[in-house]
């Protein structure tokens, strides 16, 4: 059958059993509430990127590289470098990722991560001016390789790990000498997100895929160290302050644990 | 474990009729990964081909004049004809039942269908569920029993189990099966497993 | 074939640039089902080359009009990530080159999944270079094949893939980048592992009929150790009873 079909179906089946299982307390794999599964980080895997990490909650895999170039200023800010980050959602991570242009998932996942980013002012955009009308670029790319749940997350934790990766890159007669490097990035802050997702009156940290696909709606988090940077709720749903703010509370606390993986 | 036999790899040196093999020239090869297991041909991983009289889990997607359209794991839904049922179905509603008819291009009708009650339903591969219910279901027995859980067990691949009792451990159970499906003597790690975790 | 301006030394002292013999792979890792989500798959690092694969099906033919009703369709979709090449940051998704391959990719597993089993599904291989260093559709095929036989989907035999080439003027087996840059011929070739047919077959540069034969030898003996890892790899699949992490 479609997998469209099959995720409104799945969707409705397993959000009565999930429901019920938190009733008693449970959750599928046995989790605390505001536990993260199994968490990797393996920074430095590719050797044509200036950044790279490789990052795993769970089963989600994304893969994401920091990648230099040169490129125009935008008109508005003529000495500031640029930065920008994509998401792949390849096809082989999820039989519901189809070949085509990004979907509003990804866009979004995407602009999530960049929000967080952008808003902790980590990446000095200002130290990137190469000469005039010509600056520095930073391409972040997030590959989303499975789809094991809370992808968000995932991505948030291999930029971060992939920033703090990054070897700036050697600049001669206003261009780049790839394999030649001044020094580390100089990262100030590593921003993270935390993504709880509702299913009736209960908050999950790090959703499984199946919480997911039961949940109301989802709450992202992002920190650094002591404050939010960036929110997003999605989903059909509604948060009370309260959860909002419970959701906050245990993300700056979590944010702080994810750190010591990057 | 026994050596492994590849697809494309000569299993015996004359023609024998198997899962998972072809017939090339005098000779049976195979088309899937598998071993040999007391002169038997046990493949590891295959992707489910509908036969008649095959158990089912299924899920009913949609209600047509003809009967229900339902989900079963496969590329094509299979249909529950509204002839053969007497009980109503609704949409969402998980069903048990035996595979009634199929044509060579795989459309199927389900027969002998009970309705299962609201719980929950989990995938595994196909080719794994033989070592999931066991010789005459005594794997599955001893998961039920030390679970409390109810369980069926459809030959394609899902499994439906009741929201009452040990789910998790019903799933830890399930895995273990599926990552040790080539090894012997598994009924009595499960045992052992489903007491220790209990 | 590039231009002679920049041409590196490709030989020295009767060794390759990368100091491989001419019949030396470079280091090939494979290992099968790393993915979760898919139902087979499979992860390759050849020599600088990283790539993985997945695939799905059969499955819901779509659209609905392309399905046979005789059989499976096979799809491939071979890409190149924009971070895969040490040079500057290319642009995501198909190209007219990735369209080619693909194409190639399918048709040689075409001819040995049997589709016929399926009718009017699809079957679909996902192939995403991550990491590129020049034979980067030989690795895709490497993967392909340890991915379909991880999913379980009926094949009539294994297919295995290697590049051979001319390099100042000696036959070379697996071109490195710089080998597949400035050599004199580049051929991947991938082969049915038993009847050693050949389903898969490019070629530019310039060969004579006996460069040829010799080259077509050359693959064979290249590919046959190539399959002994794809084997040990899917053997090792069901060997290690604990969950193994996965590795870049």
């Amino acid at each position: 059958m479609g997998e469209e079909m099959r995720e409104m179906v799945l969707q409705e089946v397993q959000r009565e059993m999930l429901s019920n299982m938190l009733a008693q307390g449970k959750r599928m794999d046995e989790r605390q509430k505001y536990d993260y599964r199994k968490v990797t980080v393996q920074k430095g895997v590719l050797t044509t990127a200036e950044g790279s990490a490789l990052a795993q909650i769970g089963d989600s895999k994304v893969l994401c590289s920091v990648k230099f170039g040169e490129m125009t200023p935008f008109a508005d800010r003529p000495t500031e470098g640029v930065f920008m980050v994509m998401a792949e959602f390849l096809p082989l991570a999820s039989p519901t990722f189809e070949p085509g242009p990004p979907s509003p998932y990804s866009i979004e996942l995407a602009r999530v991560v960049d929000r967080g980013i952008r808003s902790a002012e980590v990446i000095d955009t200002k130290g990137m001016f190469i000469e005039e009308g010509k600056v520095l670029a930073i391409f972040i790319d997030l590959y989303v390789m499975d789809h094991g749940g809370n992808l968000t997350d995932t991505a948030a934790l291999a930029a971060a790990a992939a920033l703090a990766d990054t070897k700036v890159p050697n600049v001669v007669d206003g261009k780049i000498v790839r394999g030649d490097y001044k020094g580390p990035l100089n990262l100030p802050d590593k921003p993270l997100t935390c993504t709880f997702i509702k299913v009736g009156d209960h908050l999950l940290l790090d959703p499984l895929r199946e919480e997911e696909r039961a949940a109301e709606c989802q709450l992202t988090v992002g920190t650094v160290d002591g404050y939010i940077v960036c929110m997003q709720k999605s989903g059909v749903g509604s948060l009370k302050k309260s959860e909002v703010m419970e959701c906050v509370d245990v993300a700056l606390r979590k944010g702080n644990e994810l750190r010591d993986y990057v | 474990m026994e050596k492994m036999i590849l697809p494309g790899e000569v299993v015996w040196g004359r023609e024998v009729s198997a899962s998972g093999t072809y017939l090339h020239e005098g000779k049976t090869y195979a088309t899937v990964m598998g071993m040999m297991r007391e002169e038997k041909f046990i493949p590891l991983q295959m992707t489910y081909k509908p036969k008649v009289g095959d158990n089912v889990v299924g899920i009913v997607v949609e209600e047509r004049r003809a009967g229900y359209s339902t989900d079963l794991n496969l590329p094509y839904n299979g249909m529950i004809p509204t002839r053969k049922v007497r009980i109503t179905l609704d949409m969402g509603g998980m069903v048990y039942g035996k595979i009634a008819w199929v044509d060579e291009v795989g459309n199927v009708d389900i027969g002998e269908v009970d309705r299962l009650p609201p719980g929950k339903i989990i995938t595994v591969p196909p080719s794994k569920v033989p070592r999931i219910i066991g010789k005459k279901s005594s794997m599955l027995n001893q998961i039920r029993e030390k679970s409390g859980c109810s369980i069926f067990v459809g030959n394609n691949g899902y499994i439906w189990i009741g929201t009452r009792g040990n789910v998790p451990l019903v799933l830890k159970a399930i895995r273990l099966i599926i990552e040790n499906a080539h090894t012997s003597g598994l009924t009595d790690v499960v045992a052992k497993y489903l007491e220790d975790n209990k | 074939m590039g231009g002679s301006a920049d041409k590196p030394v490709l030989f020295q002292d009767g060794k390759r640039i990368d100091g491989r013999a001419l019949d030396e792979l470079r280091p090939l890792k494979i290992v099968a089902g790393v993915l979760k989500e898919a139902e087979g798959s499979a992860y390759v690092e050849w020599g600088g080359n990283k790539v993985i694969c997945g695939v799905y099906g059969p499955r819901e033919c779509i659209p609905k009009h392309d399905a046979n009703p005789y059989k499976a369709l096979m799809k491939c979709r071979y890409t190149m990530s924009p971070f895969a090449s040490l040079e500057e940051h290319g642009r995501s998704g198909p190209n007219r080159r990735s369209t080619e391959i693909s194409k190639v990719i399918k048709e040689a597993f075409d001819s040995v999944v049997m589709t016929g089993e399926f009718p009017k599904t699809q079957i679909d291989i996902y192939v995403d270079v991550l990491q590129a260093e020049g034979g980067t559709r030989i690795a895709a095929i490497a993967a392909a094949t340890v991915a379909l036989a991880s999913a379980g989907l009926p094949m009539k035999d294994m297919i295995s893939s290697v590049a051979v080439g001319k390099v100042d003027g000696h036959l070379v087996v697996d071109l490195g980048k710089a080998e597949d840059n400035f050599g004199e011929s580049d051929m991947p070739i991938a082969f049915k592992h038993r009847s050693k047919e050949i389903v898969l077959m490019q070629m530019d540069g310039r060969l004579t009929p006996e460069e040829l034969g010799a080259n077509i030898d050359a693959a064979i003996e290249g590919a046959e150790k190539v399959y002994a890892l794809q084997a040990e790899a899917l053997r090792k699949s069901y060997e290690v009873t604990e969950k193994q992490e996965f590795r870049m």
